[in-house]
């Protein structure tokens, strides 16, 4: 636990201090929120466009930022000094969460905006709320074993993003369906696409919990 | 009393033959050098013994009182400092060595260290801000602080000026007794710190 506890630790500092992922995710998810709120010009949208589009900003927010924990480590070759101190479970546990609570933070940024600029009003706010959340998790899972594949391949940008693709393909499917019938407040509407995501993210964090090690060491 | 033994190591990089079959032994009070011209392959053996990387072939086995360690512990038992092993940056030096210190490390500890390797003013300072020789003594501070049994340094001079140099050899003439220390340099006053060695040359390809 203090392993854990002393990675996050690091990780918040180094990224509070250095700021570049929090920057970019930040500054695109406000900048493309308020691009399409200037564009709209006050046209309703159907509530399955209204969620293509915040599941576009979030995602396309979180890829600038999720794999950076990673990244940097092999980057500003930090990666050797970290894997001397700590075994690579406590370092995969810590970057997950990590991106779990910095993914959360984009998407309590996004959301309230969105919903502001655009007048959309979910009709199920709880299901709007556990739906954004519960993707959220399964995007930070997902994209956590994939930064560290990508940082030990030498890979950027468009790597990540083509890796996670397959993966975050059915995440996004169901987020964006079940934020749909959220806004639209559908009698369909419920509670078990929350389950699956939050099932599949706990079911991608295991399997990378016991893969890790060998992405990690030589 | 910790034994390192490595028999018959080989390693390459596909078809780059590195070295092969290098066999040697140390034990705690021992102090071993690995010289050899550049390229030869100090730093990969070095990162071998200490269970960095796996050689292809042959094997390194590490024992504590004849009860064999394994491969995933040596960490544990060991500490390591070469210019791949790079501070973070944003962190202070002072943060630097509370990320790696264990438990038992209190502030005295490393507060004595710092003012040792003479960068105790510049602890509460972000090491973006370093030069490189003080980079260089935090590294060796991170390796020691947690005072592990195996030491391994590669090229633990360079950057170092006179002065900064003068306090690594007598640190690591004081630490000699009951450890094993691997230093990988070409620095002929790193070279006399050590009892014995291995110099990688044709032999060993």
């Amino acid at each position: 636990m203090t392993g854990i506890y002393k990675n996050l630790r690091k990780d918040f500092l180094v990224e509070f201090r250095n700021r570049s992922a929090v920057n970019i995710s930040f500054a695109f998810a406000v900048i493309t929120t308020m691009s399409i709120s200037l564009v709209a010009g006050g046209t309703s949208f159907e509530p399955h466009i209204h969620a293509i589009l915040i599941w576009m900003i979030i995602f396309f927010s979180g890829m600038n930022g999720l794999a950076h924990t990673f990244i940097r480590e092999e980057d500003e070759k930090n990666a050797l000094f970290l894997r001397l101190a700590y075994s690579p479970e406590d370092i995969f546990i810590s970057k997950l969460l990590f991106n779990i609570i910095f993914f959360t933070g984009i998407i309590s940024v996004i959301c309230p905006l969105y919903l502001f600029f655009l007048q959309a009003r979910p009709l199920i706010p709880q299901l709007f709320i556990a739906t954004a959340f519960s993707g959220g998790l399964a995007i930070a899972s997902i994209t956590t074993i994939l930064g560290a594949m990508v940082s030990k391949a030498g890979g950027k940008g468009s790597l990540f993003t083509v890796l996670s693709f397959p993966l975050i393909l059915p995440v996004m499917w169901v987020s964006i369906t079940n934020t749909a019938l959220s806004i639209e407040g559908a009698e369909s509407a419920n509670y078990r696409n929350v389950l699956f995501l939050i099932a599949f993210s706990g079911i991608i964090a295991c399997i990378s919990y016991l893969l890790f090690r060998y992405i990690w060491v030589e | 009393m910790i034994k390192i033994g490595a028999d018959s190591i080989t390693k390459r990089f596909g078809e780059h033959l590195l070295f092969r079959n290098l066999a040697f032994s140390a034990e705690s009070g021992e102090s071993f050098y690995i010289t050899g011209a550049n390229g030869s392959g100090k730093s990969t053996l070095l990162q071998i013994l200490a269970g960095i990387q796996r050689p292809y072939s042959g094997h390194v086995t590490w024992e504590k009182n004849n009860v064999t360690i394994i491969p995933d512990d040596y960490l544990k038992y060991s500490g390591f400092t070469g210019p791949q092993v790079n501070p973070y940056e944003m962190l202070t030096a002072l943060e630097n060595i509370e990320f790696v210190s264990g438990p038992d490390v209190d502030l005295h500890n490393v507060n004595e260290l710092l003012e040792r390797f003479g960068i105790y003013k510049e602890r509460n300072r972000q090491v973006k801000f370093f030069s490189s020789g003080m980079k260089q003594r935090l590294r060796i501070i991170n390796a020691i602080i947690n005072d592990p049994p195996v030491i391994f340094l590669d090229e633990p001079g360079s950057n170092l000026d006179v002065e900064g140099k003068a306090i690594l050899y007598s640190f690591i003439e004081n630490l000699k007794p009951g450890k094993i220390i691997f230093i990988a340099t070409n620095e002929p006053d790193e070279i006399k710190l050590c009892s014995r060695g291995i110099v990688l040359d044709d032999r060993y390809l």
